[in-house]
């Protein structure tokens, strides 16, 4: 019985202890071109490492950091209190954020949809449901399609809490499952108004957005996110449940390294320097 | 002539080809429009059918099921229902003639329905067990629409007091909760709404408030006075990131009372080493404090490499009315009994260390000091009324833990239950086993399987 026991504990200690090195991401459908690509150029210089990227959403990453099913979460938006204080629970680790890169959310409209800039206020206005025709800001006499992302979206929450204030979105709004699937409504709808991550924004046309009614309105390029004259820009996040060691923070450290900051230039975001 | 003939035979089988390639053509449009016209059908069809899932799916995204199930098996170095009881507080007594059992310790259904328009949430949880069914959590939640701080609770749910009684069963890594907290706080949820202060964002992130009004009974049971008891914790959480540490704690308070169905009332008189009785025939009905104050403190450290370690602790004092050999709260919904009031103490101190992200290994000490004003040595002498009631308790727990996936949790744990020893020379019947310390030592082995929360 105790030799039982005692090869059960080897054999579940040395399975997880001295495992090949698979490194997991899982989260934010924003990030997961952009780990795709990052994953991809590291396997092909480190033959090595694995690295197995899966989307889903920022809230579904965290909870499977928060769980222990990946090693490390991508998100595009910061982690909540109660998330952490979650994490801090199971692992007895405050977990660690790092910035990987810049996004600025585009305001995706219809290829003919002739309005030609929007101000923050305007845009708030159209997602809580007080503007609801093109007309009243600058297009056609048409009502507004709401495109939104579904609540487990860290761009839902950050466009929810840096752009609407916190405050409700429309009830009319349609949730769609991911950015691609939202763009593809939007080209497809001259009256649709989305947003999404600048590397999505195929298709569809980007207005310009202006802080306000006096300020000159700016693309989400790279120059006006890289200054903070866009007004909508965000950081990208990957969290870890402790400090990085090894292979991991190896690839971590790639990811800030210029090359692996190229890759964010080439999928369409920005990078941090 | 020939040529004429020939001629119009050309422009004839021309005329009547070209008739015959503009009908081919005409099927064709006509096939091709029909086709177009269906497959437009069939699209709008798809978009009401998509329609109509998409009502469901938000319907499934706001309605959440979640649930675990603990089952086990225990072995003691005691046998259960002999002069002494086993296991009463790993899981419940162990039966007759019983050193070993298998048991389903928890068998835990949650359903949570979150409007995230009005911020409401209705919980329903459920425990099924051999033992049957019974109602864990049934409340709402109302958060505040403008702050989103502020959190209203009504129904039964977890008393706000300190760490351990909170703490959710599935994710805590000892087997049960200590000896103190399901003596103070049995079945640890209560009838009675509840205010909580909680801020997601700003200054005031790092603390918390958590304040409410009670029954004062047991969790499911009707209020059988006309008092509430008032329980309330103030929170913080101090993270220091840059050197991978977190000290977090509270301050907890619980000011209620108990009804004397009885006319006797003891109270220990410390200088006399003994209880006092006072059985005025007012004190049937009139109330007496069950008051408790509390600190907790949970500070936790990432070793580099190797995982993260927690030390968590709280101390726990007042005064407790209950019966002669009962230290748990006086219930006056039961048969006429005297009150016995005491001033007790508690706590418990854990250590836990990560190993990856697989492995956890645990220890921690409890202590259970029911009545503080008389040692060991002088409970059961002639005269003190002193009973079991009054036995303070050690238990030193060493356990070990393994989560197989997102899923699977194992745990062996083992518990040394120690006793306080009576005075040596004591006759009464029921304390003269407890001259040493009683054989009730318990190993616990459990599965746990969890699906999403």
């Amino acid at each position: 019985m105790k030799k039982c026991i005692a090869l059960f504990f080897l054999v579940t200690f040395s399975s997880s202890l001295f495992a090949g090195e698979v490194i997991t991401v899982k989260g934010s459908d924003t990030m997961v071109i952009l780990a795709q690509r990052w994953a991809e150029m590291y396997m092909k210089k480190n033959p090595n490492v694995t690295i197995q990227v899966t989307g889903g959403g920022s809230g579904t990453g965290i909870s499977a950091l928060i769980n222990g099913t990946t090693d490390i979460c991508n998100a595009s938006r910061p982690m909540k209190p109660a998330e952490k204080q979650k994490l801090k629970l199971r692992f007895s680790t405050l977990g660690v954020e790092i910035k990987t890169a810049k996004d600025g959310i585009g305001i995706y409209v219809n290829e003919k949809n002739p309005v030609k800039e929007l101000t923050v206020q305007q845009i708030r206005d159209i997602y809580t449901g007080k503007i609801t025709n093109w007309k009243q800001v600058g297009g056609a006499d048409s009502r507004i399609i709401l495109y939104s992302r579904e609540n487990n979206s860290g761009t839902y929450v950050y466009f929810k809490e840096n752009v609407l204030d916190d405050e409700d979105y429309s009830p009319s709004c349609q949730n769609m499952p991911g950015t691609a699937a939202l763009v593809n409504a939007i080209s497809k709808d001259p009256n649709g108004i989305g947003y999404g991550g600048s590397a999505y924004a195929k298709g569809i046309r980007e207005v310009p957005v202006k802080t306000d009614e006096n300020a000159p309105a700016y693309f989400p390029n790279a120059e006006n996110v890289k200054s903070g004259q866009y007004p909508i820009t965000r950081f990208l996040f990957m969290y870890v449940k402790s400090k990085p060691t090894g292979a991991m923070k190896e690839y971590i450290d790639w990811i800030l390294s210029e090359e692996g900051q190229n890759v964010v230039v080439k999928v369409g975001y920005f990078p941090l320097r | 002539m020939k040529s004429l003939f020939s001629l119009f035979f050309t422009i004839v089988f021309f005329h009547f080809s070209v008739l015959a390639q503009e009908e081919k053509t005409d099927t064709v449009k006509v096939s091709a429009q029909e086709q177009f016209d269906q497959l437009k059908a069939h699209n709008e069809s798809v978009d009401e059918i998509l329609l109509d899932m998409k009502s469901y799916l938000d319907l499934a995204r706001k309605l959440k099921f979640s649930g675990y199930m603990q089952t086990q098996y225990q072995v003691s170095d005691g046998i259960g229902g002999g002069p002494y009881q086993i296991g009463s507080f790993s899981g419940g007594a162990f039966p007759t003639s019983v050193g070993s059992r298998f048991q389903v310790r928890r068998g835990r259904l949650k359903v949570q329905y979150e409007n995230d328009l009005t911020f409401s949430q209705y919980v329903l949880q459920i425990d099924v067990t051999q033992n049957g069914l019974g109602i864990k959590d049934a409340y709402i939640n109302i958060k505040d629409p403008w702050v989103k701080s502020w959190n209203l609770r009504m129904g039964v749910f977890d008393r706000p007091f300190g760490f351990e009684v909170a703490y959710s069963s599935n994710m805590r890594e000892t087997p049960e909760r200590s000896r103190m907290s399901q003596t103070l706080f049995p079945g640890e949820r209560e009838l009675g709404a509840m205010i909580e202060f909680a801020p997601e964002l700003g200054n005031w992130t790092n603390y918390n408030l958590k304040l409410g009004v009670f029954n004062g009974v047991l969790p499911t049971a009707n209020e059988n006075d006309n008092r509430k008891d008032i329980i309330g914790r103030v929170g913080f959480m101090f993270p220091l990131e840059e050197q991978n540490i977190s000290v977090d704690g509270g301050f907890s308070m619980y000011y209620g009372s108990v009804r004397n169905n009885s006319k006797f009332t003891y109270t220990f008189g410390e200088s006399q080493k003994q209880f006092l009785v006072d059985s005025t025939t007012t004190n049937a009905g009139k109330n007496y404090g069950r008051q408790y104050l509390g600190v907790d403190a949970q500070i936790i450290y990432d070793i580099p490499s190797i995982g993260g370690i927690s030390i968590r602790g709280e101390y726990n004092f007042g005064s407790q009315p209950g019966t002669s050999t009962a230290n748990s709260f006086y219930n006056p919904a039961g048969t006429i009994t005297p009150l016995y009031q005491r001033k007790f103490y508690g706590y418990y101190v854990s250590l836990l260390q990560n190993i990856g992200t697989k492995h956890q290994l645990l220890l921690r000490y409890d202590v259970l000091d029911p009545n503080s004003e008389i040692k060991g040595s002088d409970i059961g002498t002639i005269g003190t009324s002193t009973t079991l009631g009054d036995l303070k308790y050690n238990t030193f727990g060493i356990g070990y833990l393994f989560h197989l996936d997102d899923n699977v949790k194992f745990t062996f744990y083992y518990e040394l239950v120690e006793n306080e020893t009576v005075n040596s020379a004591t006759t009464n019947a029921a304390l003269i086993l407890y001259k040493s310390d009683v054989k009730d030592n318990v190993f616990t082995f459990r599965v746990q399987y969890r699906f999403p929360y």
